[in-house]
């Protein structure tokens, strides 16, 4: 006897039982089910790459109200949308970032530039503005302060303010003019002076550190970086460096990280342990570097630039950056980040605040588990098919402005002929005599203490 | 300052607090001996520790019996933990992939013999019908059509058919349920049929191009550029409709996007015979002269060109159950091979069909080869016929069955079934052949219970997930793959050190030149230094020999090289070089001279060890 059997698909195994029931799935995972497995994944990293790009709509909207170019920006702490603005006509406003309204503005706060804002951090909360015209002024912030317009105090300084910033938990405030002044909000003169003892320069920029917040770094004309503590009232180091530093910024998880942004076109990262390289390098901006700011998680950063972009970057990551512009946007004066992280505020020349996301083709509003899921699997593919050629093309490629673009090419051919230039040289003088420096050697000139 | 730097290694400080303690209580109490041998529990991870973990239920308890390769020699140790993770996830998926086989619900069909003298091939089908429930028995049917032999195509989830009558009658239906989707009277040669995506469209090889219709039997498109078709494929991850008539032109049409993609001359002549390869797209044609050529969309030449019979071939199939590595073909020489296609230096195996009549052949998703010839279909069983084997003998039948209605025009496997069916004069028969049928489908390939909903979800899925045809080659596994190193590289080791790639643009010129292959590098072939201990004789074999294989001029890349050099510069290169032209020029002078007798050749002596060699 032969004992035969047929194959027989039983259809109540693969139908729903009730009407409106799923459709039972059924699995075979043996590979040879699947032909083709790589080959169509690829073409889907492929569709998610192109599609990453295609949602990649990072404007959010722009913030009118000043009449020229919006000099500084200050996140409100404790706060997810509140944002303070002064600019150059001497105006000073305070934005509502999901009404996108005014909460006030003061439209004389200071005669001439408005150069540094903080908040300061005690009960009521009240804005702290400085400027060129030698005073700091105190503001309450509500809504009498808009039909006012007049501070609460005045604290008036010897010379023109570049800059200031407040301890992160004592009333106390820091300001740069030509030294680094600290200030008790409740006294009308300045409690300490704190200068490296050799200088006569001018101190541009000043920032509290967030977790060791007695420390405080400043910036100089004459090309400095420089330490202070404020227990001991001294300058601690100083760093004199290739060129000038526009702004600086602590990264608010790692208290050691520095981030400077350049003249020289670059941001550096420094470890205050190790003052001598910069940790990191990162170049992607065709001009100066006029600001940045990290964001509250301490793996990116914003810096916005005379090129007149914005770029965000991933801390470590030194080049290719994330790349934001728009053809009205003018040299970006100041930029930070939302304090959830998730957007990014630039102040530029042409008088406007204006909101980016900041992953450009995130999606805002409510997003399905469906949706996120299947954001989740595109990003996987992404990562996983990134080095796939076609892939990475797509994921890289940023359309920049043609004067970006045209800078871009020129400063490339510049630095080859200047390597190729190098190494000619070196190979005609005598075997080891001259040796390659370090890209990283070449930005600190000297380390004083 | 000093605080600050203090406070971020707070970690190291903790630490050092503890050392101190552990001094401060070993000098205290002598008798209590750390163990300084073990390692020091780190704080930080047994702060987090009891919240991080997973909890004991969900943590893998595989085994990793083989980790994957050590990347002990790869100094970077972001790149290190990133391939050691990678390999070990690669490990434990495979492991689970294992383990999924257990969920496999369904069995596959087949017939085993109990007794010693039993055969399976001596079951009739009247005996599994009657042995099988009626709701398997379904599948065996007689269909009597008139207008001529009938060619068949099932869709890719097995629940649909297509049939074509070579008078022109066209119809597609639902087997199982009997629904019919369109039935047609063309009233023209027709000569194949096949669904696309899915059962919704179909084209059909009419007598003076392709026609493609939709489920309903609507006219949606005469595709003109398809002149005189014979065979119809289509290839369901590319979305490519390939033809082949009587031009002898293999012509491509991409059916997403509508365009001619390209049209391949065979220079072969009418063909007849066509097969896809599922795992790799690649067509199989199989010509008049014998010849059996393989093809992509991307060569404009077969990728294989292959002399499989003394005739014309007349039937190409491709075993998908291996991967596609088993071709058999049938040509009118009376001859059926099964070929190896990773090598093709003969046939696996080989035998000669009895009867006259072209064979027909298909193979079944479990490997079984159905050879239909004669009036008669036998089917063999997949380890026999894939096996080498010397003698031409047939290979062990598993089942045959009789058909009397010649010829027999085409046979197909349904997908996910034990029915073959044999299109043939008089209609239609579906035999159940036990076994021939994959179990298992993976309902998010191919489903063939899925409703309306699911089918148009499926059809957007696959379109988006549509490979490019110049991905189509031989080898499909080339995608996500690292590519072989290239012969032309700018890879260089300095005195010991790591091979190091220097850029293109960076080499100097002479290097430059041997990467692009363009150095003229024939001086440095004939180097003597390596044949320090070879005789006289087999030197002058092999200067005889170089001098033959010679056409024209004798090194004249060595005496360019001197003419390019400057004459006042005194280079040692150039110098040598010289040194060696004028004592070939000796040698050569020395040889003729022998040659016409004016000076006598010399007795070779002992003393010849101690002369200056050459």
């Amino acid at each position: 006897m032969v004992k035969i059997s047929v194959l027989q698909h039983d259809p109540s195994v693969h139908l729903p039982v009730r009407p409106g029931d799923p459709t039972p799935v059924s699995r075979n995972l043996n590979p040879l089910m699947h032909p083709f497995a790589k080959a169509r994944e690829r073409t889907r990293a492929l569709n998610a790459a192109k599609m990453d790009r295609m949602f990649a709509k990072p404007f959010v909207d722009a913030l009118e109200g000043h009449v020229d170019a919006v000099e500084v920006l200050c996140r409100r702490p404790g706060s997810l949308t509140n944002i303070a603005s002064g600019s150059w006509d001497g105006g000073v406003i305070m934005h509502n970032l999901s009404t996108r309204s005014q909460i006030f503005n003061i439209s004389q706060a200071h005669k001439g530039k408005v150069s540094g804002l903080c908040f300061s951090n005690g009960e009521g909360e009240r804005l702290l503005s400085c400027g060129v015209d030698r005073n700091i002024n105190l503001w309450a912030i509500n809504e009498e302060t808009s039909t006012t317009q007049k501070p609460l105090t005045v604290f008036p300084g010897k010379t023109a303010f570049n800059s200031m910033d407040h301890h992160r938990t004592d009333p106390l405030f820091a300001t740069a003019s030509n030294t680094v002044q600290i200030w008790d909000e409740t006294k009308s003169a300045p409690i300490s002076n704190l200068s490296f003892p050799t200088s006569t320069e001018t101190i541009t920029s000043v920032r509290f550190n967030m977790s060791e917040s007695s420390i405080l770094a400043s910036l100089g004309t004459d090309r400095t970086f420089t330490l202070y503590d404020i227990r001991t009232g001294k300058a601690e180091r100083r760093v004199v460096m290739q060129m000038q530093s526009n702004a600086l910024a602590w990264s608010p998880t790692f208290p050691t990280t520095i981030l400077l942004a350049s003249e020289d076109h670059n941001l550096y990262t420094f470890d205050i342990r190790h003052l001598a390289t910069p940790t990191q390098i990162y170049k992607a901006h065709v001009a100066a570097v006029m600001s940045c700011d990290w964001s509250p998680t301490g793996t990116e950063f914003v810096s916005g630039g005379w090129d007149r972009t914005v770029r965000i970057w991933q801390e470590g990551k030194g080049h290719a950056p994330e790349v934001y512009h728009t053809k009205r946007m003018q040299r970006v004066s100041s930029s930070i980040y939302s304090a959830d992280a998730r957007f990014v505020m630039t102040g530029s020349d042409d008088g406007n605040v204006r909101i980016w996301k900041a992953k450009a083709s995130e999606k805002l509003g409510v997003v399905t588990a469906r949706e996120r899921a299947s954001i989740e699997y595109r990003d996987s593919l992404k990562e996983r098919w990134k080095v796939d050629k076609e892939v990475d093309r797509v994921a890289r490629t940023r359309h920049l402005p043609k004067s970006v673009h045209q800078t871009a090419k020129l400063k490339r051919e510049m630095l080859d002929a200047r390597r190729v230039k190098e190494e000619r040289r070196r190979k005609h003088t005598r075997v080891g005599e001259e040796k390659p420096k370090p890209e990283r050697k070449k930005t600190v000139l000297v380390e004083q203490t | 300052m000093d605080a600050l730097i203090a406070q971020a290694d707070s970690i190291q400080k903790i630490q050092k607090k503890q050392k101190y303690a552990q001094e401060h209580l070993k000098s205290s109490s002598s008798s209590v001996k750390p163990s300084s041998s073990l390692p020091k529990p780190d704080n930080t991870r047994n702060s987090i520790a009891k919240r991080t973990n997973v909890p004991r239920s969900l943590q893998d308890k595989h085994e990793l019996s083989n980790p994957g390769p050590s990347y002990k020699h790869i100094a970077n140790k972001k790149l290190r933990t990133q391939l050691t993770r990678q390999s070990e996830q690669g490990a434990r998926s495979k492991a689970l992939l294992e383990d999924a086989e257990m969920l496999l619900m369904e069995d596959e069909g087949g017939m085993q013999v109990e007794g010693d003298m039993e055969r399976t091939w001596r079951v009739a089908q009247s005996e599994i019908v009657s042995e099988i429930g009626q709701e398997a028995a379904k599948g065996r049917k007689e269909i009597r059509l008139d207008g001529g032999p009938y060619r068949s195509r099932y869709s890719r989830n097995g629940r649909h058919l297509a049939i074509v009558g070579r008078n022109g009658h066209v119809s597609t239906f639902d087997w199982q349920t009997g629904t019919v989707h369109a039935e047609l009277q063309l009233e023209e040669t027709c000569r194949d049929i096949t669904f696309l995506q899915d059962h919704s469209f179909f084209a059909v090889a009419q007598k003076k191009y392709v026609f493609i219709y939709d489920r309903d039997g609507v006219e949606l498109h005469r595709l003109k550029s398809h002149i005189e078709p014979t065979r119809l494929e289509f290839l369901p991850y590319h979305w490519l409709l390939a033809s082949v008539g009587n031009a002898g032109y293999l012509k491509y049409q991409d059916t997403s996007t509508g365009q001619l993609l390209v049209e391949h001359r065979t220079k072969f002549g009418a063909c007849e015979t066509m097969a896809q390869n599922l795992h790799n797209a690649v067509i199989h044609l199989g010509h008049q002269n014998g010849c059996v050529t393989l093809w992509t969309p991307n060569l404009p030449h077969p990728a294989v060109q292959l002399l499989a019979h003394l005739g014309p071939v007349v039937s190409v199939a491709v075993d998908p159950s291996q991967g596609g590595r088993y071709m058999s073909t049938a040509g009118r020489d009376g001859t059926l091979k099964v070929w190896d296609c990773r090598n093709w230096k003969g046939a696996v195996r080989e035998w000669s069909s009895r009867g006259g009549g072209d064979p027909v052949l298909e193979w079944s998703q479990r490997g079984y080869l159905a050879v239909a010839s004669s009036g008669t279909v036998n089917i063999h069983q997949p380890p026999s016929i894939q096996t080498a084997f010397n003698a031409k003998v047939q290979p062990p039948l598993y089942m045959t069955h009789p058909i009397p209605h010649r010829p027999l025009t085409s046979v197909r496997f349904a997908p996910f079934q034990d029915i073959l069916t044999v299109g043939h004069d008089a209609g239609l028969s579906s035999i159940l052949i036990p076994g021939s049928g994959e179990a298992n489908f993976d309902s998010r390939e191919a489903n063939p219970f899925e409703n309306k909903k699911a089918r148009r979800e499926r059809e957007v899925k696959t379109l988006l997930d549509k490979i490019q045809p110049d991905l189509i080659t031989l080898d499909p596994e080339i995608v996500g793959n690292i590519a072989p190193p290239s012969k032309l590289t700018t890879e260089t080791t300095f005195d010991g050190k790591p091979s190091k790639e220097i850029p293109f643009a960076r080499l100097p010129r002479l290097e430059r030149l041997k990467v692009s292959g363009k150095v003229d590098d024939g001086e440095n072939n004939s180097g003597p230094e390596d044949e320090e201990g070879l005789d006289d004789e087999t030197r002058r074999q092999r200067k005889a020999e170089q001098e033959k294989r010679k056409m024209r001029g004798r090194n004249k890349s060595l005496k360019r090289y001197l003419r390019k050099q400057r004459k006042n510069v005194v280079d040692p290169a150039a110098v040598a070089i010289r040194r060696k032209l004028e004592r070939q020029r000796e040698e050569r002078r020395k040889t003729a001279a022998e040659a016409d007798g004016s000076l006598e050749q010399k007795k070779p002596s002992a003393l010849d060890r101690f002369k200056r060699k050459m």
